[in-house]
């Protein structure tokens, strides 16, 4: 049933001489070309892009399209990611004219609804982080990682403080070490004890007055909750610094714990993955990020302001903020998104959230912690990783080997090989929208997969238009585009 | 909640499957002493009624700039979009999936993807394009990174100041925490001076970022600037205006090294500044030191050709602190947009878009000019936006009111070029018509009768 001309290339379907969209003539008097634009600057030739009628482009795209899992298809259940349901009356809302079609420049007085917007989004995230101030300029989770260290640098750098060292557990996001070497920071990895908790006698033994940032994830990559963070976050200020939480997780202690009151500085949201704002095939996302009042004054510009009498205006962030991480204000598209999510879901929808996530996810660790290891136990928050290390001992399966299989079933793939410390991780995170038969027929297939002979799965999938492309090829010769 | 499944009988099994009694016991490992005592102060659940009433609330107060006369420029712009644009965007299979982690369950995202990084190929004329940044101010902070990055004994970037102010500010707020020295060659006459760009680059300089056309729509002598910079081995950034390369050269043709650009003029609303599409292109020999996702062409298990993400050894999940950008996603959502976009526009579509936009903005300099309170503020050529200067320096007052009467005429420049306070700067794009402009040009001429004007 599939359709071929689908996989063919748009620059294989391109015939000289067709075309989609036409512009209408030019209704104003029309200059000579020449004069207007000397030949120095003038292309030779018409760019060389394929040329399709739009009934091309539609079959196109749409039968391109049939070719992704989705949410809307399928269920998603990887690990970290929170590939929840996205509400359609999101999208249609955030497609308003009166919010779509605003130009970044126009003057503040034409844009109070928006403004107001934005102005009550920093009030609701600061108040579900615990944390006073915050700038939803950053575009993603990695973005407002980068963001905040750029913050605590400006601040012990006004501080007079020489601190070069920034703190990461082995089990921490890549982006975490990458973002903090972007901040110009030495990157200092804490190990993690084997049920996935941080070390604490090797933390304490890396703790100097040279350490800027610790960066924790809580609940962590495991899916566990720090029990310890409180003397940790006492550790870190003992010596001067900041604790910066990864709020990757944030979906699994909505209304239930507050980033700043267990001790957090600084933290980033995830929009895309707590409030729903979609994922869009790898992004957009946004990376808003909460700090303390005396973090406040570094964060990046312009600011929202409010005066007495309500009208919101755009400010320049002053002298010891960190400048500019983004053009324009941010990405305000998924904003409004996070914004509708919280407001359809209000105080004890926020907290629900979090409950059912969590629920869904130990009912899932319950119903096949006979048949895979859970290095981590019998509990877990939102996530959990199981690790395939003795299928693979016993039967030389691998994480991916199962990760494939799945999609046959048409589930979509764990996370694999996340994190790093556990040895063949398949890291399953169901989310608070899914039913408990989605959960069962999804437990039913993991638990088929591994009772399964050994050639069934190292050639899986078999359903798929593909089945494990050759990457090696791919990295040694790389082809990135068509010619 | 409108997308919760579980019942009261649903959690029930679910919990005795769990061994727990109730949901809270789940949370144990959270200490009592920092668990939230009271229901988070946010406002209470609203229907989709109640919030379609709501978001309608706020939008009303809004002026939309899309369905006003929108001669706002500045790197974001009012351009056609297609309906196929936004028919494909909208389907679930697209924006409801993540990053092609599986490919076997992600070939529709790696093929546009694909699609996408060879389109932006042809448009600029280089060698290969990463599947997107966010944004193209980042785009531009990570091009310099990269290219210190390639060159590490060279520690020096030279901006010119007729670059996006903003995209300036993000490269400064980048570098001051790296060993890096940031030089920005002043743009007084609306163009980069010659003679001191070829002063500030020396055998130390690791690049030189230009914008063309620049922030002031004018158009740079990219010629000599790409000769000034190999001839110091420095490596020349170029950001465009996607849409110019209709009709101007690709940079690829006059000797940038990597290209980088705002792409929110292929097909994305303005939205109030984003999200955007951050477009990246290089020559070859930067592929390994390039920043974010790129999208490789393979052959499976069967020998047929299918896709993937590749070269993930330059990216944070695999090098942590030595990758080449702690960058994890793309735009995947926007990347389609252009992609899309420029399908349905292809070389015909572009070149027309191209042509309307420097037709028009010219029939716009010189309709405005004819009164005698306006002039360009350069002499200059430009693409398709310039810089008017109000010979009574009353800017602010002027757009403002302007504003009131539905009318976003430009964009003031003091805020970011104390000298060019008396100055703004317009964008015609294809959309504006001929009764469009005449009406703009009128109602700027008359303003100087407005009451606003004479107060301010």
């Amino acid at each position: 049933m599939r359709n071929q001309q689908a996989t063919q290339l748009l620059f294989e379907l391109s015939r000289p001489g067709r075309r989609a969209a036409r512009m209408p003539a030019c209704d104003v008097p029309k200059a000579d070309l020449g004069e207007l634009l000397p030949e120095q600057h003038r292309a030779k030739r018409p760019l060389p892009l394929p040329e399709l009628a739009e009934p091309d482009i539609v079959r196109h795209f749409t039968n391109l399209s049939t070719l992704n899992m989705s949410v809307d298809t399928h269920f998603y259940p990887l690990g970290s990611c929170t590939m929840k349901y996205n509400p359609k009356r999101n999208e249609r809302l955030a497609s308003l004219a009166g919010i779509a079609g605003l130009h970044p420049y126009q003057p503040d007085a034409t844009v109070q609804g928006m403004l107001q917007l934005l102005y009550e989004l920093e009030r609701m995230l600061g108040e579900i982080a615990g944390l006073e101030a915050v700038s939803l300029q950053p575009a993603a989770g990695a973005h407002g990682e980068l963001t905040a260290l750029m913050v605590a640098a400006a601040y012990f750098r006004e501080l007079g403080q020489q601190r070069t060292k920034v703190l990461v557990p082995d089990s921490a996001h890549g982006t975490n070490p990458a973002s903090a070497a972007m901040a110009g920071f030495d990157v200092v990895t804490v190990k993690s004890t084997a049920t996935g908790y941080v070390d604490q006698a090797d933390l304490v033994d890396k703790l100097d007055e040279h350490v800027a940032v610790f960066m924790i994830t809580n609940p962590s990559t495991l899916g566990m909750f720090e029990r310890r963070i409180g003397p940790i976050a006492e550790a870190v200020h003992a010596k001067g610094g900041l604790i910066y939480l990864d709020g990757a997780n944030m979906n699994a202690i909505l209304g239930i714990t507050r980033p700043g009151d267990f001790g957090a500085d600084m933290m980033h949201y995830n929009p895309h993955k707590t409030f729903s704002g979609p994922h869009g095939g790898g992004g957009p996302g946004a990376g808003p990020i909460a700090v303390t009042a005396a973090l406040a004054p570094y964060l990046p510009g312009p600011r929202i302001y409010r005066d007495e009498d309500g009208a919101f205006s755009l400010v320049d962030a002053g002298p010891r903020s960190i400048g500019r991480v983004r053009s324009f204000f941010g990405n305000v598209g998924v904003l409004v998104r996070a914004y509708c999510y919280i407001l359809t879901h209000g105080p004890d929808g926020l907290r629900q959230i979090a409950e059912n996530a969590v629920l869904n996810a130990n009912y899932v660790l319950s119903q096949l912690k006979d048949v895979v290891d859970v290095p981590q136990g019998e509990r877990c928050m939102h996530e959990f990783v199981a690790s395939a290390a003795r299928l693979k001992a016993e039967k030389g399966v691998s994480a991916m080997d199962v990760a494939k299989r799945l999609l046959d079933f048409g589930f979509h793939a764990p996370t694999v090989y996340f994190p790093l410390i556990v040895p063949e991780a398949l890291m399953i995170e169901p989310t608070e929208t899914e039913s408990k038969e989605t959960l069962d027929e999804f437990v039913a297939a993991l638990r088929q997969v591994l009772d399964e002979q050994v050639d069934t799965l190292k050639e899986a999938p078999h359903t798929t238009m593909c089945s494990r492309p050759n990457e090696v090829q791919a990295a040694r010769q790389p082809v990135v585009s068509w010619s | 909640m409108p997308y919760f499944f579980n019942t009261p009988e649903d959690r029930r099994a679910m919990l005795d499957a769990i061994g727990v009694a109730r949901v809270d016991d789940l949370f144990d490992d959270i200490p009592a002493e920092i668990k939230l005592q009271r229901p988070l102060e946010v406002p209470p659940a609203l229907s989709e009624v109640e919030l379609e009433r709501h978001m309608k609330q706020l939008s009303a107060r809004n002026t939309a700039a899309s369905e006003s006369l929108c001669f706002l420029g500045g790197g974001s712009y009012d351009h056609f979009v297609p309906a196929v644009v936004d028919h494909i965007a909208s389907r679930g299979e697209y924006y409801t999936s993540y990053t092609p982690y599986q490919a076997e369950a992600s070939q529709g995202n790696l093929q546009v993807f694909f699609e996408y990084q060879t389109l932006i190929s042809e448009l600029t004329g280089l060698d290969v394009a990463n599947s997107s940044l966010y944004d193209g101010g980042s785009a531009a902070c990570e091009a310099v990174l990269m290219a210190l990055a390639s060159q590490p004994k060279r520690r020096r970037v030279v901006v010119a100041g007729s670059v996006h102010p903003e995209y300036r500010e993000i490269i400064e707020t980048y570098l001051i925490n790296l060993d890096a020295e940031l030089v920005t060659v002043s743009a007084l006459d609306g163009g980069v001076s010659g003679d001191e760009l070829a002063a500030a680059i020396d055998v130390e300089t690791a690049c030189v970022l230009v914008q063309q056309p620049n922030f002031f729509g004018a158009l740079e002598d990219v010629d000599e600037i790409a000769r000034q910079t190999h001839e110091a081995g420095a490596a020349l950034i170029v950001a465009v205006d996607p849409i110019s390369l209709g009709l101007l050269k690709r940079p690829g043709d006059y000797g940038a090294d990597i290209v980088v650009a705002e792409g929110q003029s292929l097909g994305i609303p303005m939205q109030y500044g984003g999200p955007y599409l951050g477009i990246m292109a290089c020559r070859e020999t930067f592929i390994r030191k390039m920043p974010g996702r790129i999208t490789g062409a393979t052959v499976d298990r069967s020998g047929g050709r299918c896709f993937v993400l590749t070269l993930q050894t330059r990216e944070q999940h695999i090098r942590r602190q030595k990758a080449t950008s702690n960058i994890c996603t793309n735009q995947g959502l926007m990347a389609l947009r252009a992609a899309v976009y420029l399908a349905a526009m292809g070389p015909q579509g572009m070149r027309e878009t191209a042509e309307l936009c420097l037709q028009k903005s010219r029939y716009a300099a010189d309709r405005l000019t004819e009164n005698d309170r306006f002039e360009l503020a350069f002499d200059r050529r430009t693409f398709k936006e310039f810089v008017v200067r109000d010979r009574q320096g009353r800017v602010t007052s002027l757009l403002d009111e302007a504003a009131r009467q539905g009318v976003f005429a430009g964009v003031a420049l003091g805020r970011w070029y104390p000298e060019l306070d008396d100055c703004f700067l317009v964008a015609v794009t294809e959309k504006r018509t001929k009764a469009d402009i005449d009406r703009w040009a009128e109602c700027l001429a008359n303003s100087e009768v407005g009451a606003s004007a004479v107060h301010a």
